[in-house]
């Protein structure tokens, strides 16, 4: 694995429709936020990795170059990483990455999306193949739907039953979102209210969907040697995984979905968890969909492939449960996509240092965070731990 | 650094327009990569590419639509945008890591279906300021050009002189884009882009997938007898409004200083053999000659005067022809590092120096009047 | 009463000239000709379609050409009826994943030939394993749109 490396700084803005600031300021709302809370300055720095989604989204290419003062990157070695979706778990191993081989000792990640400036469909609809696919794909609530009916079918699930579950999961999701303060939507639904919300892409309707969100998230990396000398309490890393598969929608299998079976497996192998629904005390699932998010409990091993629409509904994974999944609200209720996988990693980072507030779960040593993206093809896993 | 990593092959395309499309042309190089370091794609460990956003492709999240091309399939895989000599820092950085023990590095980029080079940098300005004004990489390296020549004299034909030698030097370089016998009145002579800069002055618009292949010093033993070794690296970002920065005094120095102190190098002049520097307009391979420390500042027209940079000279810059003749935007990074790689291992062909190349600099910039700065160093 | 911020409206729009390349103007050719073609790959033996000069799992080129079949079976399909700026097909359509006899991977299209107004009735008609045969334009220009839809067969 390398060296050790630690997560010891998490600075995120109020995430939602942020017009009152420019989008370097909004950047620095969260920068500010992980000096903050690290106690470190900008001097500790030895390397700074920026990210986000698509340029056409804001329509401004390179943003590191944009942000180099909001992220207080001037005179800084800098790395740019993106993977579409996925960009926010790709920044924060890149960060992994830089510490764990001894280029640097302490390094900052910064993921953001202002997502209200552009148009997320449109921009999305420009990531698929321009020859073949782009016709048929409707943005990526498309892409996710066809998948979602794909796994059902496969396994039988009836749908009745599939669509109490992802109600189920959008009713305790956009509930959790009021005890997040960051948190962009937060509403009171009702199961009736998720399923008959306006149809988006069959079985996908609007309350299964994530919102459209500004915001950006920040993280201070370290290793052993600097997180012991500073004195700080750090969340470990203690395993990283990512796969990705091919870029026509066809080729592979998505009702097993392997790039999310064997992204988590190499985090897992390496954190050496075995049975993570009883291991893990909490994950942070990258959950654009409801529908999807089942899918993941089940490539991610947290119980067998059809089983979960059945355990959602028996509350295994709400906040109270055996596995609790996305107690932040997740992605459901807050998306500023170059930022999303990012706060997927901050959250576990909160929840297994204890400083999640009013949504932490009670006694978190062991967390799992995650984000995918591509034309359903990617998917990265990162576990943290509050011991080395 | 204990470990050491390698270079163990490399490969490139042509930079000229390619009638193959985007996705084959980017498979075709990755094959070639890996089959000259003798590897089955099952074998290869993990895979960092370098390409551009939507601007310069014209898909966004490109990096999904190449995937499969670089052999990740079922990989574990990443992706930096805008400078490909960060894809080789990161694939340096996984294997240091002891997750991996080979790594492909390849940077992608196909200019010829591409809007214009400015077209692309535009998007680069921010929308409320420097966009209304036009600000693009060739008005601001204008800017700074004008800067260099007044403070410390340089002439408009001591920075000619630069694309005279490297349009002369791509003459050897079957890869180049766009080559010739030019006379520093031809390149003055050729068409005004924005005053001080012609035409011949700033680089084209290429096509280039450029490929590598990294691995542990144990595993380079057994692919290769050639191993290229990674000695050191240094990147810095400058401010993001001109006015902020000094235009005179950037980032490269800093870049550079970081990486000659991972390879224990004290006296660049002396302990490099050959560089190849990102110039995008010919001026800024005086100005890098500088913050390279190759010569004193202010004296790098002096300096290629004196014919140390010419392909037979004490350090040569850019016999490949640099990125006046081959201007793949984002993988000209790694193509420097490819070229250096060829003149270490003795295999550059008719552009082989004469001299034997022991260390090599290789120099990436991007971003309006190099607003960040990347330096890798290599050797056998 | 809320503090209002100024918001600059502004759009980008630039031009791209992308290659099909050999194996792809192959491919295209043959919609012209009401062929749908794929390739094989000779190490793992799958038929790729739409053609593709390489395999992406073996990372070899692919190495004969194959028709396929123009009936194949639905796999996974999605009632589209949202929209959006720039959205290229009109909703309510059919995104549909369907596998085409003869091939080894599943291709995406669209499916039609039927009234699809009302979601509820849809429904009742579209089931994975259902059979799907494709339906031509009658003017083909060598594009992926040659083939109006898949209707059931
Ligand atoms: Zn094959």
């Amino acid at each position: 694995m390398g060296r050790a490396v630690g997560i010891i700084g998490v600075g995120q803005t109020h995430h939602g429709r942020r017009t009152e600031m420019s989008y370097p300021d909004l950047v620095r709302e969260a920068v500010v936020r992980v000096f903050d809370d690290a106690g470190l300055t900008p001097a500790d720095i030895d390397g700074v990795v920026s990210g986000t989604m698509p340029s056409m989204m804001e329509g401004i290419a390179l943003t590191h170059f944009y942000f180099a003062d909001a992220m207080q990157a001037v005179g800084k070695p800098i790395l740019k990483t993106e993977t579409c979706g996925s960009t926010g778990v790709s920044i924060a191993q890149t960060a992994y990455y830089w510490v764990a081989s001894g280029m640097a000792d302490c390094v900052l990640a910064v993921g953001h999306e202002k997502m209200n400036e552009g148009n997320a469909q449109a921009t999305m609809t420009t990531v698929v193949e321009p020859f073949y696919q782009r016709y048929f794909i409707a943005g990526a609530p498309g892409v996710f739907s066809m998948q979602s009916q794909m796994w059902a079918d496969r396994y039988g699930i009836p749908e009745d039953k599939i669509r109490d579950a992802a109600a189920y999961i959008s009713v305790t999701h956009h509930d959790s979102a009021f005890d997040n303060p960051y948190a962009h939507v937060k509403l009171r639904v009702s199961m009736d209210d998720v399923k008959n919300a306006r149809l988006i892409t069959y079985p996908v309707r609007l309350l299964d969907v994530c919102p459209t969100s500004d915001g950006a998230c920040a993280l201070i990396f370290a290793s052993e040697e600097f997180i012991r000398k500073i004195g700080k309490k750090a969340a470990w890393v203690k395993g990283v995984g990512y796969r990705g598969e091919e870029y026509f929608f066809g080729d592979s299998d998505k009702g097993v979905w392997q790039s999310a079976v064997q992204s988590a497996k190499q985090a897992y192998d390496q954190a050496g968890i075995t049975n993570p629904r009883k291991e893990l005390d909490v994950a942070e699932v990258y959950n654009p969909f409801t529908f999807q998010e089942m899918l993941f409990y089940e490539c991610f091993g947290f119980c067998g492939f059809g089983e979960s629409p059945d355990l959602v509904l028996k509350g295994i994974f709400n906040r109270k449960g055996e596995l609790p999944c996305d107690p932040s609200g997740g992605v459901l209720c807050t998306n500023p996509i170059g930022a999303t996988g990012l706060i997927r990693v901050a959250e576990t980072v909160l929840q297994v240092m204890g400083k999640a507030g009013d949504h932490q779960i009670p006694g978190a040593k062991l967390a799992l965070s995650h984000a995918m993206g591509g034309v359903d093809q990617f998917n990265g896993v990162m576990i943290v731990g509050s011991e080395l | 650094m204990s470990k050491r990593v390698a270079i163990v092959s490399v490969a490139q395309n042509a930079g000229a327009e390619s009638a193959d499309n985007f996705y084959d042309q980017a498979y075709r190089v990755a094959r070639e990569a890996l089959d000259k370091a003798g590897l089955t794609r099952e074998e290869l460990g993990t895979v960092v590419t370098a390409s551009s956003d939507i601007f310069h492709g014209g898909i966004s999240c490109a990096n999904s639509y190449y995937w499969e091309t670089t052999g990740a399939f079922l990989k574990n895989a990443s992706r930096q945008d805008g400078e490909s000599l960060f894809a080789f820092f990161y694939g340096v950085m996984r294997i240091l890591s002891g997750q991996y023990d080979t790594a492909l590095v390849m940077a992608l980029c196909k200019g010829s279906e591409n809007p214009p080079n400015d077209a692309c940098t535009l998007m680069f300005a921010d929308p409320f300021y420097q966009r209304p004004v036009g600000l693009t990489e060739t008005t601001a390296a204008a800017l700074q050009m004008r800067l260099y020549m007044e403070k410390y004299g340089v002439t408009r034909e001591q920075c000619a002189k630069v694309a005279v030698k490297n349009l002369d030097n791509a003459r050897r370089n079957p890869y180049a884009h766009r080559k010739g016998d030019y006379t520093v009145e031809a390149v003055l002579n050729s068409g005004m882009l924005a005053d001080p800069l012609t035409e011949l002055e700033a680089a084209p618009k290429s096509e280039g997938m450029v490929a590598l292949v990294l691995a542990t010093e144990e595993k380079a033993k057994k692919l290769t007898d050639k191993p290229v070794w990674f000695k050191g690296y240094g990147s810095s970002l400058d401010a993001f409004f001109l006015g902020d920065r000094d235009l005179l005094n950037g980032q490269l120095g800093n870049a550079a200083a970081r990486a000659y102190k991972m390879a224990g190098i004290g006296d660049p002049g002396k302990q490099i053999d050959l560089a190849e520097v990102t110039e995008p307009y010919a001026f800024q391979e005086l100005m890098w000659y500088e913050d390279l420390g190759f010569c004193g500042r202010g004296e790098g027209g002096k300096f290629l005067d004196s014919g140390a940079t010419a392909a037979n000279g004490s350090l040569p810059v850019n016999v490949s022809g640099g990125v006046l003749a081959n201007n793949p935007y984002v993988s000209r990074g790694l193509q420097r590092i490819v070229e250096a790689t060829l003149q270490i291992r003795g295999e550059a062909g008719q552009r082989q120096v004469d001299k034997q190349v022991k260390t090599a600099l290789a120099h990436g910039t991007h971003g309006f009047a190099g607003q960040c700065h990347a330096v890798a160093i290599i050797g056998s | 009463m809320a503090k209002e911020y100024k918001t600059l409206m502004t759009e980008i729009r630039l031009p791209y000239e992308i290659s099909y390349g050999a194996t792809w103007t192959r491919f295209f050719e043959g919609m012209a000709e009401k062929k749908i073609y794929g390739t094989k790959c000779g190490r793992c033996n799958r038929v790729l379609v739409p053609a593709r000069s390489f395999c992406p799992r073996c990372f070899v080129d692919t190495t004969d050409w194959v028709e396929a079949g123009q009936q194949g079976t639905l796999t996974a399909w999605s009632y589209v009826s949202y929209r959006y700026f720039g959205m290229p097909t009109e909703p309510p359509f059919i995104s549909a994943l369907l596998r085409l006899d003869g091939t080894d991977v599943d291709f995406l299209h669209m499916m039609g030939g039927f009234d699809m107004s009302d979601f509820e009735q849809t429904r009742k008609i579209v089931k994975n394993g259902m059979k799907l045969r494709a339906v031509w334009k009658d003017e083909r220009q060598g594009h992926i749109l040659d083939i109006k839809y898949f209707e059931p067969a």
